[in-house]
């Protein structure tokens, strides 16, 4: 929104809001916001985040060497970047750019499981703990906020000890550090929610709870979620490259930024000189994970109205 | 009684509360270690070893008792400080209590240190940001807290590495001391009190400069955080009364901002410390591990790579009383700045 529109702020808030669909509700404020600065972080965030998984989709035809087989070394190892390897070549002799193209698939597909499980555990139970209150509720939020206390990453590096490599693994592993936080933000927007006239008109006719839950809570409180969504998958991203620095992530030959990064630093290239064979699969999880910050932050900018009430 | 309100009777509630928190946290550990499918020396011998390996050591660490019996050896273990002794081939055969103890300096060393940069760096750029609010330099140091803040650790190590340390020569590369001379004598465990405390110069600024990249690192990443909530705390407190009240009497400026609304504004900066430490010492195995800083996350990484059992048990432990002790001392600073948060 323009400074000259604001003049019209309180004829617009006057007129009815009308629900409208999920997309709609997130597309709104990016379409009639797209020139301030939340609403610009906001559309390359989402870019950026658009083209990471064009290149995960297409990393099969846009890799120009094989990435995993015997045919994967291509080329004498360590090889500074040139006009035919553009980011050089790492230990084993393999393409450092098809490695980085390859690893958007493995990282976002750990992120995706990651964070989609977390939200399909911390949503319901969130909804359930902040809908019913009293004792169950603070038992719950007791046992989440001890766990949310924890460094995320020792807790996910435990259970990744436990369950051991590869991708799926490593999924389960980060989601119990995101559980937490989706439980949290469900259960106190359904504290608020649960307040609200219409909710108290449907208990008043008689709406069973799982009725009031699921089909008047539970809607409003996945609006908030966005937010949340993007910023706790770059966080996600983060942790996974961190377990697989540590070893405990993918296993070789995947590819995949962290154990790229992780390979580099046991084979101490940086002390050697050479930098590209943990430059380029670092500033590819850098620029993911500012995409989905920058998408995060501006979408809770622009949709988060405590933050427009101050900005007012 | 004390008095409802006053810092003792904060203090003594907080210190009460602390206990379930503490509990829920070793049960969790409990749980992962234990309950997740198969059960550890599975895990660690990866079904390599031989059936009477195997069942030899889980009856030595207690596994084939039944789930009750194992929490109930296992709190008491705790309780006591004894987490039995380690069974990796490098610290084989000692006390874990013991190795963790003699690696802990090191982390404390480096959180101290970085704690140091993130305050100095982020609360310089939040306040920065936050008097010049919607100009550029708020948008750069805006950027800065985002963009910083999701910067991998391991890979900002090793690029300060390679500039600083391989290019420049100015910094060594890592580990915590010089091979080519001795440590200073052990009294403190961490060697910039210690060889200060020995007069022995010399050996400080060599502890020092080895210091200086783990804690850059680390501490760049966590100013991050510090940025965004000093600013945000900045416009809040910006806009109260009490500075509105000020600039009405002509107090200048500078004076408003340092004296009414930044001393209000880092309240809630200290509310999120506890959290910054949680993400502090999760920082600090990156860190130790790309800096090959010879601490406790360090130990951490080589007995999960040794699979040392005991001795992941016994580290991880020792965090979850770090994180719980040190969410404590927060509340309590809280309380003592903050009188409304004592109810």
């Amino acid at each position: 929104m323009t400074e000259s529109d604001d003049s019209f702020a309180d004829v617009k808030a006057q007129q009815p809001v009308l629900p409208r669909p999920f997309l709609g509700r997130l597309l709104h404020p990016l379409m009639e916001n797209r020139r301030t600065l939340a609403g610009v972080l906001s559309w390359i965030g989402l870019g950026i985040v658009v083209a990471f998984i064009v290149i995960a989709v297409l990393a099969p035809i846009l890799a120009p060497y094989p990435v995993e087989g015997p045919s994967a070394i291509v080329a004498p190892k360590l090889q500074p970047p040139s006009l035919t390897h553009l980011m050089g070549t790492d230990e084993s002799g393999q393409d450092v750019f098809s490695r980085v193209l390859w690893g958007a698939q493995t990282s976002l597909e750990v992120m995706a499981i990651g964070v989609v499980l977390a939200l399909a555990i911390g949503f319901p139970v969130g909804l359930y703990s902040g809908y019913s209150g009293g004792a169950v509720d603070r038992i719950i939020l007791l046992i989440m906020d001890s766990i949310y206390a924890f460094p995320g990453l020792l807790l996910a590096l435990l259970v990744a000890v436990m369950l051991g490599k590869g991708v799926f693994n490593i999924g389960i592993a980060i989601t119990v550090i995101y559980i937490p936080l989706y439980y949290r933000v469900t259960r106190n927007q359904t504290l608020s929610i649960r307040e609200e006239t219409y909710v108290e008109a449907a208990r008043g006719l008689g709406a069973r709870p799982w009725t009031i839950m699921w089909s008047y809570i539970a809607y409003n409180v996945l609006v908030t979620i966005p937010v949340i969504f993007a910023l706790s998958a770059a966080d996600a991203i983060l942790t996974a490259a961190g377990l697989s620095f540590l070893g405990l992530g993918i296993q070789w030959p995947t590819p995949d930024w962290g154990l790229d990064l992780s390979i580099a630093n046991t084979f101490g290239d940086i002390g050697n000189g050479v930098w590209w064979t943990s430059f380029f699969p670092g500033l590819m999880i850098i620029l993911l994970t500012v995409g989905l910050s920058f998408l995060g932050e501006g979408l809770n900018d622009l949709v988060n109205p405590l933050l427009k009430k101050e900005r007012a | 009684m004390p008095r409802r309100g006053s810092l003792v009777a904060y203090g003594v509630t907080r210190l009460v509360m602390a206990f379930p928190m503490l509990l829920i946290l070793l049960t969790v550990v409990f749980v992962v270690l234990r309950i997740i499918p198969g059960d550890p020396i599975y895990a660690l011998y990866g079904g390599r070893a031989k059936p009477s390996v195997v069942m030899a050591q889980r009856h030595k660490l207690g596994l084939d008792q039944p789930l009750y019996l194992q929490f109930a050896n296992y709190i008491a273990q705790v309780f006591t400080g004894n987490f039995g002794t380690s069974l990796g081939p490098i610290f084989g055969g000692q006390n874990v209590m013991d190795v963790i103890m003699q690696r802990l300096p090191a982390t404390v060393e480096l959180a101290v240190g970085s704690m140091l940069v993130a305050t100095i760096i982020g609360i310089s750029v939040g306040i920065l940001s936050g008097i010049n609010r919607d100009r550029i330099v708020d948008v750069v140091g805006r950027l800065y807290g985002t963009i910083i803040f999701v910067i991998p650790i391991f890979w900002l190590g090793l690029m300060l590495q390679f500039v600083f340390a391989v290019d420049l020569k100015w910094f060594p590369v890592n580990s915590r001391f010089d091979v080519s001379i001795p440590p200073p004598a052990t009294i403190t465990g961490l060697y910039t009190i210690d060889s200060l405390l020995k007069g022995r110069l010399d050996a400080f600024a060599v502890a020092v400069r080895h210091l200086f990249l783990p804690c850059l690192t680390l501490g760049l990443v966590l100013s991050g955080f510090f940025t965004k909530t000093v600013r945000a705390n900045l416009l809040r407190t910006a806009g109260a009364d009490y500075v509105e009240a000020a600039r009405a009497r002509g107090i200048r400026r500078r004076a408003i901002v340092m004296r009414y609304a930044f001393k209000n504004a880092l309240i809630p900066v200290i509310t999120v410390l506890g959290l910054e430490f949680a993400i502090l010492f999760a920082g600090a195995v990156l860190t130790e591990t790309t800096f090959n800083w010879n601490g406790m996350g360090l130990l951490l990484v080589n007995s999960i790579e040794v699979q040392d059992y005991p001795l992941i048990q016994g580290t991880i432990i020792v965090y979850s009383f770090i994180i719980v002790i040190i969410s404590l001392m927060v509340d309590f600073l809280n309380g003592l700045i903050d009188p409304r948060v004592r109810y």
